[in-house]
């Protein structure tokens, strides 16, 4: 049966579902500024798989660190060095 | 099987599936930037199965699992104490993986900067051609 526990979890898979295809789309893709915002695509759903999984505190670190400091670091050094990967 | 217990299966087959991925990336993609990418997405994997492993389902029907945060301990009693412990998640995982995402984004800008002069001395990301490069 199919309680609000169920849902709750549901809906914490259906995220997680989610992130794996943000995750593998981020993988291939060639350009590497469209990469960086797949992972932060994916860095969003992880915050909200924190926070359904109870762990509010870490939402709060892991919001600014892994959707706000990762990418603004990965775009600084792909401006510095190369754009596109090369096959 | 109950449908919560396949619902958090999915979770944890889809957690393995990323982790599966983020080690592609780290080993099988020859461009620095796209190393350093995976390997952010492989810690977040990482502390998510930390989290997994500290989570529990709810204790009854109606009664949710909680934040492990014991609010009003000022005037606390027994019935307060049992409560919580019956319904609070594992506060220890979380607590190592808040530190090991701070430890995990100094290891991110020590790399950074370590592929900023690998640039700046090869001129190139591409660990092919920095192979090539050598001797």
């Amino acid at each position: 049966m199919i309680g609000p526990m169920e849902i709750m979890i549901g809906i914490t898979a259906l995220a997680a579902l989610f992130s794996t295809a943000a995750t593998y789309l981020a993988i291939t893709e060639k350009d590497l500024v469209k990469a960086v915002i797949y992972s932060a695509i994916q860095s969003t759903i992880y915050a909200f798989i924190y926070y359904m999984l109870m762990a509010p505190d870490i939402v709060l670190v892991y919001i600014p660190v892994a959707v706000g400091l990762y990418p603004a670091v990965i775009l600084v050094l792909i401006r510095k060095t190369e754009r596109w990967e090369k096959d | 099987m109950d449908t919560a217990t396949y619902f958090l299966y999915i979770l944890i087959s889809s957690m393995v599936m990323n982790l599966a991925l983020a080690l592609y990336g780290v080993f099988y993609k020859p461009h620095l930037t796209k190393k350093i990418i995976s390997l952010t997405i492989l810690g977040d994997t990482a502390n998510t199965f930390a989290l997994i492993i500290g989570y529990r389902l709810w204790p009854g029907e109606t009664t949710p699992s909680r934040p492990p945060v014991l609010v009003g301990w000022t005037h606390l009693n027994k019935t307060m104490l049992q409560q919580y412990v019956s319904s609070a998640v594992d506060p220890l995982p979380q607590a190592l993986v808040l530190t090991a995402v701070v430890i995990g984004l100094a290891v991110t800008l020590f790399l950074v900067f370590l592929a900023l002069q690998i640039y700046r001395h090869y001129g190139t990301l591409d660990v092919r051609e920095i192979r090539k490069l050598r001797g």
